[in-house]
């Protein structure tokens, strides 16, 4: 893996059913912890890390998944990560949660479940994401030529703690990817 | 502990607040608001205030920090509203203080938002903590409690049985075209009208209604009352109607807030949310309390609405008290009982 890596980094993603922490000394894995359940990502966070402060106590930086994925814990895990590195006084780094599907292909297809039967999707050639993220109906993607991986068209994946690391070297995302509007419609725009 | 230093998160509705207190001295107090956003939706809009909790919470930490002069690493416990509120936007608050207490390694109190409306008094004046009767009035609640000791003891006497007295305030005013938030904008309009205009009704205040809600609130019959009349009087006199409403909903919030005192054998009132901020309420209080000998409460406004500093006073507090901290991973409820005032 190429790039500069800070002594210690704490990795956070809650952009799938899954909450995923994990710690690397620079690229080597100290910890790694996860739990399953679409609504348990506030409860499970504060302990996984808990877990994997009592590994290694000092941090240097915390990198976090900004999605895309279901709003509410995609936000648990962002605001979790600003709140701790804001905390200890350390630099956090957000990076496309789908950058994080470790998949071995040359052109392909990640896609992860954005509920009301759609998908949230990006295209990849030799690792890199050259289109996305896109949230699209299943059928829309289908229609694609690349290789799907992911939800809807396989087994589901989660993404790859290493590999979010190693993307959020490159392509430090600030902004949390939401790809929906609120569903409100202003009053102005109401029949 | 005998002077905690505690900093407080709320995100229950649309203010994303932190507040700073140490004991109960108050440090620091700042709101970002997203009611301008939730403007144009008429109403609070849960998904977008969500939003602009996550994207206001690191400034306002930050602000309140520099306000109060203090590091994070000298906090002595983090402070959150559990509950109850809206689930998405409790969640943003209660996982970034999370965040801070994990990073620190301090405990956390996730507290009840209702206890904390009450709690935030204690912050104007000196006087040792006794039993009082809170009447809590904002957007999303109209509650009457008997707290007997904050951070323990808090029994729910009523409460509004459909719509919140704020509520009603917003949707009369968006009848009036007013606009919104309603609350102060119908206030502003009253002051030019006359209270006994038009004879609306007192909700749920007849014997037979009393008998079975005696503390309890309802506004969507004054509601509907209000429509029919602005239906047919098309040439209605907007401050009437603003004021006549307005002294419907003060009247029976007084009228039943004084009735759990006198019951009680209560003599303290501590009025406080949101609607507290109304000034006719604030006045007909003054008087009926004066009047029953009951000593009445009303938090300055900005410590009324929905703030940080609350929630750190009923944390501090909390901590005086020797309660136990909250465990790791504590649960947002939206729907919560202000009996439990901290969580387990």
């Amino acid at each position: 893996m190429a790039g500069v890596f800070a002594l210690i980094s704490l990795v956070i993603d809650t952009a799938t059913d899954r909450t995923s922490v994990a710690l690397f000394h620079r690229n080597e894995l100290l910890f790694e912890g996860y739990h399953d359940g679409a609504t348990a990502h506030a409860e499970a966070l504060p302990k996984l890390v808990s877990d994997a402060l009592a590994v290694e106590k000092s941090i240097n930086q915390v990198v976090v998944g900004m999605g895309p994925g279901p709003f509410t814990g995609l936000r648990v895990g962002i605001v979790f990560a600003q709140s701790f590195a804001q905390a200890r006084n350390i630099a956090w780094r957000g990076v496309c949660s789908l950058d994080g599907f470790d998949i071995d292909a040359d052109e392909y297809i990640v896609t992860s479940d954005a509920r009301r039967k759609e998908v949230y999707w990006a295209k990849y050639s030799k690792g890199e994401r050259r289109f996305g993220p896109q949230v699209s109906a299943p059928d829309y993607v289908a229609e694609l030529p690349e290789k799907k991986f992911g939800f809807g068209f396989g087994p589901t994946i989660y993404p790859s703690m290493a590999m979010l690391l190693a993307k959020s070297q490159s392509r430090s995302v600030t902004q949390p990817i939401y790809l929906r509007r609120p569903d409100a419609v202003p009053t102005s725009e109401r029949k | 502990m005998s002077e905690p230093l505690v900093l407080g998160i709320e995100t229950s509705c649309d203010e994303t607040a932190v507040g700073i207190v140490k004991g109960r001295k108050l440090l620091a107090n700042v709101i970002a608001s997203s009611v301008e956003e939730h403007a144009r939706f008429g109403g609070v809009v849960p998904e977008v205030a969500s939003r602009a909790h996550l994207e206001a919470m690191p400034s306002t930490i930050q602000q309140a920090l520099e306000i109060s002069g203090i590091k994070l690493k000298d906090v002595d416990a983090i402070s959150v509203t559990a509950g109850p509120g809206l689930v998405g936007a409790l969640l943003v608050g209660v996982s970034a203080a999370n965040g801070l207490a994990v990073a620190l390694d301090k405990p956390l109190y996730g507290v009840n938002h209702l206890a904390s409306h009450v709690a935030v008094d204690l912050l104007t004046h000196d006087e040792k903590m006794r039993p009082t009767i809170a009447l809590l009035v904002s957007g999303g609640h109209s509650s009457i409690l008997q707290v007997s000791d904050i951070t323990s003891d808090i029994k729910s006497l009523g409460q509004t049985i459909d719509d919140a007295a704020g509520e009603a305030f917003d949707k009369i005013a968006r009848l009036l075209q007013l606009g919104f938030p309603g609350g102060p904008l119908i206030d502003k309009e009253s002051k030019t009208g006359k209270v006994d205009a038009i004879n609306f009704p007192r909700g749920l205040t007849n014997p037979k209604d009393l008998a079975e809600h005696e503390f309890d609130f309802s506004f969507s019959g004054l509601k509907t009352a209000v429509s029919r009349y602005l239906q047919a009087t098309p040439e209605f006199v907007r401050a009437d109607v603003a004021a006549s409403f307005q002294e419907a909903i003060v009247d029976v919030l007084l009228q039943k807030s004084v009735k759990a005192c006198q019951q009680t054998g209560i003599d303290s009132l501590v009025i406080a949310g949101g609607v507290a901020a109304n000034s006719r309420l604030r006045a007909v209080a003054q008087e009926r309390c004066a009047k029953a000998g009951i000593q009445l409460r009303t938090p300055p406004p900005a410590l009324c609405t929905d703030n940080g500093a609350m929630v750190a006073t009923l944390g501090s507090l909390a901590i005086s008290a020797g309660r136990p901290a909250s465990r790791l991973g504590i649960e947002a409820a939206s729907a919560i009982s202000p009996s439990i005032p901290i969580w387990a």
